[in-house]
């Protein structure tokens, strides 16, 4: 049973349509994220499940509900900032029995639920500071148990982990996980963070310019990206394309040719039915995690090192094809190579991609 | 001496001319209204002098001073309330709301302190004449809310308009309506710039001495106009004069002391983000 349903939302500022036309559904206590470069509409599409914004088009359902006229407290979401927005000027308790304040809840509910609260989130000992006495991670618990108390039907996410540091954001990941598995509510959570998104989400929406490109499980739109912008957004480092043309074409195995491949061509079976000529220009996806230098894959690229970074326990190797477009290789374990070294990068044919010249996947 | 340190003396050099500048006015008005009328005179003044309280003491026992204190108290407290009370919810929707004339009324706002007060002050007298109103606190009160209405909305305006929009989302999600937005967030946040814009209101209303002067003859005159009513007559009461000066500016001086603090956070904000 879906919960929570758009369809066909629209939102223009003025002339500028921002979001331009999106429907996804989402199963109650599903964990979907949003991804998508800067400027795409993830946020708006948030404030508009919220009922912060109005649409311009299209309706939003909750739990088979039209709540496109709804106002935003009666649609039963609560929502975490990018920014926080704790009230400044009121201590942790008061931020988080505002909203039930407001509701008329009496004292004694209030009181026990803040209690909860803030136990799950281990807050107890910080209910009488305000927000500038904490730090970022326990401002960010707060603007969570804020929404938590209010035991939202839905919870919306706007970069919630942003602003914490590398280790604390790990940190806060696992807990919002937890949160996600004890509460089993339906939560929509932004985020331009890969790990964040691959390992959070039931399932995963990408997003640009205020459409969607691709809707899936992590696992889905890593295995089968449907463009070229989804396979490049999804998975880090970004994968490497290459322009190749189709050789010849036979049932559902394709050979493509191309100065940056040993032997000036490839032999892939996509196993299914090849959609191309003789002559198209494809580009071919190969994801760097997927490279071995001189391994068995049938896919063998020509390539000349750049440089190498290591991590510790990976390294990272940039290189040169010989048709001029960059390639960048993640090994485990460290590699020694010298600069200018020629370096025979593989991947196994069913790690290949092939996207025609609009990007769109074979 | 280094550049450092000569900057740095330049810059107290500077400084302390601009306090005489500022304060010598001060010390002349509360050291005048010390000195018996000899000393008063004196030519060249003298310093050192032994300090006398007649002229406060004439001044306690003179109903009409401390009558004028009471009426300027009703009217700076009336005005600097209401223009607060009426200031604050226009400056909330100034800032957060987008309405039809938002932009002519924000104008409306800011060149009502374009005018030069003097220009209309004929035409005011007449108006408060026809109506009835001439020499009563309210014909003072309404037209310091004409001033100081505008300086509440200005400040104020700029102050909610720095609280995070987010805040307000995160109020609306939580079930708060406009009113307690306003009330529950943007008073309490918008403080500094409240008290700021209050203590403008109190000490220009206060210290308004033209509007008092055309608009009040006996019943509601201000402690500024009893000032100057002593200055005709053959001989003038220096001494008189300044104490009464002394007794007027010395509960303004005190309350902008005591909210100093506010006001320096008050003035700088919008300086940084
Ligand atoms: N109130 C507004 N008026 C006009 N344009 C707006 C408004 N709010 C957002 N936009 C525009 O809508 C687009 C999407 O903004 P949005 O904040 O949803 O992006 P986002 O995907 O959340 O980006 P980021 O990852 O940087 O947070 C942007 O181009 C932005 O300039
Ligand atoms: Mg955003």
């Amino acid at each position: 049973m879906e919960f929570l349903k758009i369809d066909n939302v629209v939102k223009k500022y003025g002339d500028a349509t921002v979001i331009g036309g999106v429907g996804l559904t989402a199963r109650e206590g599903e964990f979907v994220v949003f991804v998508g470069p800067s400027g795409c509409g993830k946020s708006t599409l948030l404030r508009l499940i919220a009922g912060l914004d109005e649409v311009s088009d299209g309706r939003i359902h909750i739990d088979g509900i039209d709540v496109t006229e709804v106002p935003p407290a009666a649609r039963g979401v609560a929502m975490v900032f990018q920014s926080y927005a704790l009230y400044p000027h009121m201590n942790v308790r008061q931020n988080m029995s505002f909203g039930l304040k407001m509701l008329d809840t009496p004292a004694d509910e209030i009181q026990r639920r803040v209690a909860e609260a803030a136990r799950i989130l281990k807050l107890e000992h910080l209910l009488e500071r305000r927000p500038k006495e904490l730090s970022g991670g326990q401002r960010q618990r707060v603007a969570i148990g804020r929404a938590i108390v209010r035991k939202p039907r839905l919870f919306l996410f706007d970069e919630p982990l942003s602003n914490l540091d590398a280790e604390l954001r790990g940190e806060m990941r696992v807990e919002i996980a937890r949160l996600h598995q004890d509460l089993g509510v339906t939560m929509v959570y932004v985020t331009h963070d890969q790990v964040e998104a691959m390992t959070l989400a039931d399932r995963i929406v990408v997003l640009r310019g205020g459409h969607v490109e691709q809707i899936g499980t992590p696992a889905e739109l890593y295995d089968h990206p449907v463009n070229t912008f989804v396979a490049g957004f999804i998975g880090s480092p970004k994968m490497n394309f290459l322009s190749v043309t189709v050789a010849s074409v036979e049932g559902t195995v394709v050979r493509v040719a191309s100065p940056s491949l040993a032997g000036g061509s490839a032999t892939l079976d996509l196993a299914h039915p090849v959609v191309a000529r003789s002559g198209d220009a494809l580009s071919l996806g190969l994801r760097p995690e997927h490279l071995v230098p001189d391994g068995p894959g049938a896919v063998r690229l020509a390539t000349v090192l750049d440089y190498v970074e290591n991590l510790g326990g990976q390294s990272l190797l940039y290189t040169r094809a010989a048709g001029g477009e960059a390639a960048i290789c993640l090994l485990q374990g460290r590699h020694q190579a010298a600069r200018h070294e020629a370096i025979a990068l593989c991947a196994d044919a069913a790690h290949a991609y092939l996207f025609d010249g609009d990007g769109h996947a074979l | 001496m280094n550049p450092r340190q000569l900057r740095r003396a330049v810059h107290l050099l500077f400084l302390a001319a601009f306090l005489l500048f500022t304060l010598f006015p001060f010390f002349w008005m509360v050291a005048s209204s010390l000195k018996d009328q000899t000393d008063l005179l004196a030519s060249p003044p003298v310093w050192a002098f032994t300090p006398t309280f007649v002229h406060y003491a004439e001044i306690w026992q003179d109903d009409e001073v401390s009558g004028a204190i009471i009426n300027s108290l009703i009217v700076a407290s009336s005005t600097t309330l209401l223009a607060v009370l009426l200031g604050t919810p226009a400056a909330y929707s100034l800032a957060r709301f987008q309405f039809r004339g938002k932009k002519d009324l924000w104008f409306w706002f800011i060149s009502n302190r374009m005018i030069s007060p003097i220009v209309l002050a004929l035409p005011v007298y007449l108006l408060a004449q026809r109506a009835g109103l001439l020499d009563t606190h309210l014909v003072l009160i309404l037209i310091y809310l004409s001033f100081c209405l505008p300086i509440v909305v200005w400040i104020c305006t700029d102050q909610f308009r720095s609280i995070p929009g987010d805040i307000e989302q995160a109020a609306r999600l939580d079930n708060a309506n406009h009113w307690d937005i306003f009330w529950r967030i943007y008073l309490p946040l918008g403080l500094p710039g409240i008290a700021v814009s209050a203590i403008f209101s109190f000490i220009f209303s206060w210290n308004e001495l033209l509007y008092a002067l055309v608009l009040t003859r006996s019943d509601a005159r201000t402690a500024p106009v009893i000032a100057t009513s002593y200055m005709s007559g053959y001989e003038l009461p220096w001494g008189k004069i300044m104490a009464t000066g002394t007794v007027i500016v010395l509960p303004v001086t005190f309350f902008a002391l005591l909210v100093s603090r506010h006001m320096v956070r008050g003035l700088t904000m919008g300086a940084s983000k």
